[in-house]
């Protein structure tokens, strides 16, 4: 790295007016009264009491994940003063994208309006954004950009309708959903987020210098943990596109979002063990954080992470978690940078203060943190 | 006992179980295991070749228990009830081995393969030293299989091979049962460790056990 690279501004944008726990089944639509039954117990552990959703209750939309992302870019670029032509560098993130072809960042640059640039579309789950974070800090900080964006986006709730479970091998005899199926109708929703990237702070407010991420994948010990795409059975999940027909995929529940929800609580002790690895190497000391941003998606991990960090002398005391998870739920991509984005708008942080993000990813389990130090106009 | 050092080796331990597990992936056997692709012969083969470590276990855990000086009475303690708890596991073991269809007799016939070998003779090394309290490290390890692995991996077992409970009784036990190992071993760390050089002890101990356990399971039928 030749300099360094700030986030100069952020922005975001959540679609329509938030959703509280009552009115998610009329939103999302019923299932089975046993699938009611699972939502709230799920609403139990994760304490989530609104998000918001681009799908409207009767299963319409004025939305695409390229129009949310869009928003989120003109929210972010609005808010920097910056014009759109300045811009040079797209990163995006996504779990799924509008298309299977082409790639997301196309999607969001044309939306967006954005003359052209470089782009670059990272697809995984709650740790894309992470990834295009990191895009966008390398290409200031090699000198190829002077104004790089990343923005994260997810609409999740369009896989969430009734209409794309019945019928399906997925839904039982008597029409209930497994568990690993309705967990995730119950914890993801809809929204994007953006961070602008710049080789200096922003002219007024607070920037935050990316001092350093790290990202590491331990799919080498685990399956496939969350799935989209796939057909599961047998222990092996089989490539949607290997089906003898693209009915038969659907039928076979092919198209839908399923958590193995065992798998994911084994993920736990490796996310922790990566912070204990930071630590070891003097990278995080948790004593100097000053903004704990942990995208958790749920709060009995939370309890279970604090428990593991405390063992090993990592904890980091809970006064300085910051989380926007109970009231805005679990954007998967745009989390880190809807959590950035609200530290921010709190206007709590201070020039000089430590914020450490930490966004771990279940899909085939990924750790990534962040290290930014806020700073005063530059 | 200092907070710090206890703190220090619980990360040093999580680090060289997250290490392990990497390792573990890539031994052919595992390897299957995590693919949905084990064989019957495989399971068979895992079985046979654990077996003469685990008869071990409880040995040179006594044999540890025998040199902890008067210092370390309270986990001396700790050593002869884990060996008491666990020295007739390997039973469990013959059973599953003939409900998969093998022989016990061959069983308790079958030698150590080369890397129980050289696993035996750490652990027992180990154990002879003057208050061995780096064994903890090696315990770690160990206990980390039947807290961590031993139940998905019955269940994959299971699933992949149509085998009735009864065969994968040894794998199950410990999944289902050494939840309460975690609390107790968090005890013996604050009861062994006096110093920095007590922590990186035991981490050390858990990091060359954990590769001769996998050097174990690469040498299979090696004997």
């Amino acid at each position: 790295m030749t300099r360094p690279a700030y986030i100069s501004a952020t922005g975001q944008f959540l679609p329509g007016e938030p959703v509280d726990n009552d009115g998610m089944a009329a939103h999302l639509g019923a299932i089975s009264e046993e699938g009611l039954r699972m939502g709230r117990l799920f609403l139990r552990r994760n304490r989530i009491r609104g998000r918001h959703y681009a799908m409207r209750p009767d299963g319409t939309t004025e939305w695409t994940l390229a129009k949310l992302g869009a928003k989120a870019v003109h929210d972010c670029l609005d808010r920097a003063g910056l014009d759109r032509k300045a811009l040079t560098y797209l990163a995006s993130a996504t779990t799924q994208n509008d298309l299977m072809v082409p790639g997301f960042a196309s999607g969001v640059q044309a939306e967006a309006g954005l003359p052209p640039l470089e782009i670059a579309s990272l697809q995984s789950v709650c740790a894309s954004g992470l990834m295009a974070l990191k895009a966008a800090w390398r290409e200031i900080g090699a000198g190829d950009h002077e104004a790089a964006l990343a923005v994260g986006a997810e609409f999740s709730s369009r896989y969430f309708r009734p209409g794309f479970y019945r019928g399906t091998a997925t839904l039982s005899e008597d029409g209930i959903l497994p568990a690993d199926a309705e967990f995730l109708r119950w914890t993801l929703s809809d929204g994007a987020a953006a961070a602008l990237l710049e080789p200096k702070p922003a002219a007024r407010g607070i920037s935050l210098r990316i001092d350093w991420i790290s990202l590491r994948s331990f799919a080498d010990r685990f399956p496939p943990c969350m799935t989209g795409g796939g057909i599961r059975g047998d222990g092996a999940i089989t490539p949607w596109s290997h089906a003898a027909s693209i009915e038969e995929a659907a039928r076979a529940g092919a198209f839908q979002l399923r958590q193995d929800v065992d798998v994911l609580a084994r993920m736990l002790p490796v996310w922790v063990g990566e912070m204990m690895r930071l630590v070891d190497l003097g990278r995080i000391v948790p004593d100097a954080v000053d903004w704990f941003l942990c995208h958790y998606s749920a709060h009995n991990f939370r309890e279970e992470l604090i428990d593991l960090a405390v063992r090993a002398g990592c904890m980091i005391d809970e006064a300085k978690w910051f989380t926007n998870l109970y009231e805005k739920g679990n954007v998967g991509a745009a989390s880190l940078f809807l959590l950035i984005d609200d530290l921010l708008r709190s206007g709590k942080v201070e020039p000089g203060q430590t914020i450490l993000c930490a966004i771990p990813e279940s899909g085939r389990c990924i750790m990534g943190y962040a290290q930014l130090t806020a700073v005063g106009p530059g | 006992m200092s907070a710090d050092d206890v703190a220090f080796a619980q990360r040093g331990l999580a680090q060289a179980w997250i290490e392990f597990e990497s390792g573990l992936a890539t031994v052919p056997v595992i390897a299957r295991l995590l693919a949905g692709r084990l064989r019957l012969e495989d399971y068979r083969a895992l079985l046979l070749n654990i077996r003469q470590q685990v008869v071990e276990g409880s040995r040179w855990i006594s044999r540890a228990s025998s040199h902890l000086s008067q210092k370390h009475e309270e986990l001396r303690s700790l050593f002869v009830r884990h060996a008491a708890a666990e020295h007739r596991d390997f039973l469990l073991l013959e059973q599953d081995f003939a409900a998969a269809g093998g022989d016990p007799a061959l069983m308790r016939a079958t030698p150590k393969n080369i890397g129980s070998e050289a696993l035996s003779a750490w652990m027992y090394h180990a154990a002879g030293q003057p208050d061995p309290i780096g064994l903890l490290g090696a315990m770690f390890v160990i206990e980390g299989l039947g807290q961590r692995l031993a139940l998905p991996w019955s269940e994959a077992i299971s699933a992949q091979l149509s085998l009735p409970a009864e065969a994968v009784s040894f794998l199950r036990y410990h999944g289902e049962n050494d939840d309460d190992h975690l609390a107790m071993f968090d005890e013996a760390l604050r009861l062994a460790i006096a110093g920095r050089a007590d922590a990186e002890t035991i981490v050390r101990h858990a990091r060359v056990t954990a590769r001769l356990y996998r050097l174990q399971l690469e040498e299979l039928d090696n004997v």
